[in-house]
């Protein structure tokens, strides 16, 4: 089935190219499991170009990130591929300036989820896959040992099971049909209530061991396209210092507690750090539950409407709900 | 003394007991009951080994923890003369004798890096000899090798016994566990009966399989010479990193990075000097003093860090690749980008424009 979105993917960006600096798409990876960002740049690439639910990057961080990418001819525009969750990234790049609606060209591709690579490897085993493609809703994956077929439900991305906006919020193009959303926005933030159904000391517990494990890698910062202060973050800065360079719990807990903070009413739950965290640790979830508070205390959700001001950004001295 | 045991797979837990009575052991284990993840962790009773599959991160960090204290230095004023103070330091290091069971042939092959250049050349690091030198390694025969895996693309192969103390190859029902160093010998009678001719046999049968397999395509030896010759073509570094996020997870999991940075942590008259793993992917890697970087961006950087590994160590090391092909930086990294491809292409592109 994602055969035909391929096609049209492919046909749609072929069309719009001429006017295009770049785009900014998905092409295979190491295996078939794994894409990898592609930066098409003339017709003979467009081959490349792949959609399924194995495109799990969001690509939009590479529109500020990318020296190559913002160093181009001007009076083009950059040509960039999105799924729902990808697509507030965008919007929330352009209230706060980094990109300009006008500069940017986006094929939007309504979403049913994104597999996530552990989660099937952990039902396997499997060696020596072969393919791997999603039917309605199943996965199948082939390897050396034949055929392995697991419900689309056991392999999803956490994020995705709680998706409020498969639809790209803006597009300059659709490919293919709206999905129906499979929760409301209230009630996305079931894994983050379960939390706070906690004690504090458990809360706290909780996070100790897990941020415990944190290599501070930084993998889940950089990949996070609202990080964008880069290489002056202050979890490195060495004028002041605010972390050692202690492998300590306490080290660890500041650096995810100041990323999260810096993302409050920003984030918009794309789930790029948890994914991008080789040692598996939920820290969308920190981000999840400022969000909550977002919404509960002042009626926002980041990265909806390009037009709106972030409630942490400005300052309204008749401020209600606080 | 046979230098062979057999491990029954129900009696590994034991057998890891009373290997743990005698020396610290450390195992692969999911870092998180339920996660797919495994790294290597003290054993203690009741673990579970995870030998099925590869470790997210290597052992590296048993012999070079991500921090380590060198040394701790106080100064002491004297109550009755405020001019007078008194500077105390203490850089002993203890160091337990330490085995790690369940590592791979490209896990081990990493250390040949370390040892090169923290053992090898004009200065000895104490730090890293001490801890390698008290730590030896069971190592399995591999074979669940994935798309990500390349060992034999640098010279190496699943059925590696280099740098291993002891050879566990997993049969039906267990382990067949033989010695290969005098060190490790001591230790194989502790693990379990001697094994049966069958069992023996099944073991010459795993091993000889391992060794014809041919894990990975590419030729990546040798790349110095194409490295060279493309050091300038910025067109193809750039489009070779920019995927690249910037972040040190494939520095963080590969066997062979070693690059480190000093620091001195301390509050009013106390403190400690730590060392603590860096990553040249990260922007104060290169950062002087005046706030010249000359690696500004991921450009730079990631031709480093292929570079290093492809190029100048191997030229200063009698050809040595410092990269064990275990395949993590492919698989940990976030956008995937896979440094196999890089170095070939390089070569091919090189042969091409010659």
């Amino acid at each position: 089935m994602f055969e035909n979105a391929t096609k049209q993917l492919r046909e749609t960006v072929e069309a719009a190219l001429p006017e295009l600096n770049t785009v900014v798409g998905w092409r295979a990876g190491y295996d078939p499991l794994h894409m990898t960002p592609v930066f098409i740049k003339n017709a003979g690439d467009l081959s490349k170009l792949e959609w399924s639910p194995f495109c799990v990057q969001n690509l939009s961080g590479y529109l500020v990130k990318d020296p190559a990418v913002r160093a181009q001819d001007p009076s083009k525009k950059i040509g960039i591929c999105v799924k729902g969750c990808d697509s507030r990234s965008l919007v929330a790049l352009i209230q706060e300036k980094f990109i300009e609606r006008n500069q940017i060209h986006v094929f939007g591709i309504p979403c049913r989820g994104t597999v996530d690579w552990r989660r099937v490897m952990k039902l396997g085993p499997l060696t020596g896959i072969q393919s791997a493609r999603v039917e309605e809703s199943r996965l199948v994956v082939e390897d050396a040992n034949g055929g392995h077929t697991f419900a689309l439900e056991d392999v999803l991305a956490r994020k995705c099971l709680r998706c409020a906006h498969p639809n790209p919020v803006i597009h300059d193009v659709l490919i293919g049909e709206p999905v129906t959303p499979r929760v409301a926005v209230e009630n996305s933030y079931g894994e983050v209530e379960r939390m706070e159904e906690q004690s504090l000391e458990d809360r706290l517990g909780f996070w100790k061991k897990e941020l415990d494990k944190c290599l501070r890698c930084y993998a889940c910062r950089n990949a996070c396209p609202l990080c964008v202060c880069q290489d002056r973050c202050i979890a490195e800065t060495r004028e002041p210092r605010w972390l050692t360079q202690r492998v300590g719990t306490s080290e660890k807990f500041l650096f995810h507690f100041i990323h999260a903070l810096h993302l409050a009413g920003r984030c918009t739950e794309c789930g790029e750090c948890e994914r991008a965290c080789p040692m598996e640790i939920p820290v969308t979830l920190i981000k999840e539950k400022l969000n909550k508070i977002t919404l509960e205390l002042m009626s926002y959700e980041a990265g909806m409407d390009p037009e709106a001001v972030p409630p942490l950004l400005t300052f309204n001295p008749g401020e209600t709900g606080l | 003394m046979s230098g062979k045991a057999f491990i029954p797979r129900d009696s590994l837990g034991a057998a890891l007991d009373r290997l743990s009575k005698k020396i610290e052991v450390w195992v692969p284990a999911m870092s998180e009951e339920g996660r797919w993840g495994v790294e290597f962790l003290p054993y203690r009773p009741g673990m579970r080994p995870v030998l099925d599959r590869q470790s997210t991160l290597s052992p590296k960090r048993v012999v070079f923890p991500q921090m380590e204290t060198l040394l701790r230095f106080e100064y002491i004023k004297d109550p009755d003369d405020p001019a007078k103070v008194k500077f105390r330091l203490d850089d002993g290091q203890e160091v337990k004798p330490q085995f790690v069971f369940g590592a791979r042939p490209c896990d081990v092959r990493g250390f040949f890096t370390f040892d090169r250049v923290f053992t090898e050349g004009p200065f000895v690091d104490g730090y890293y000899r001490n801890r390698r030198a008290s730590t030896l390694f069971a190592t399995l025969v591999c074979g669940e090798g994935d798309a990500a895996c390349f060992c034999s693309s640098v010279g190496s192969g699943p059925a590696d016994q280099a740098g291993s103390d002891l050879w566990v190859t997993p049969v039906d029902g267990g382990y067949v566990v033989e010695a290969l160093s005098e060190r490790g010998r001591e230790y194989v009678a502790l693990l379990g009966d001697a094994p049966s001719e069958l069992q023996e046999a099944a073991a010459r049968k795993v091993q000889e399989e391992a060794a014809q397999q041919q894990v990975g395509d590419p030729d990546l030896v040798k790349s110095a010479p194409s490295f060279r010759g493309r050091f300038e073509d910025l067109d193809y570094w750039r489009s070779m990193v920019s995927q690249c996020l910037g972040c040190g997870v494939c520095t963080y999991v590969c066997p062979t990075c070693y690059c480190f940075t000093i620091t001195d942590e301390g509050k009013d008259l106390k403190g400690e000097r730590l060392r603590s793993w860096d990553s040249c992917m990260f922007a104060q890697y290169t950062s002087e003093a005046s706030g010249h970087n000359p690696r500004p961006t991921k450009l730079e950087r990631y031709r480093n860090r292929v570079g290093h590994k492809f190029s100048y160590f191997p030229e200063k090391y009698d050809g040595m690749i410092a990269c064990c092909g275990c395949g993590r930086c492919i698989r940990s990294c976030p956008v995937s980008i896979d440094i196999r491809k890089v170095v070939q292409e390089l070569k091919e592109k090189a042969n091409a424009c010659a």
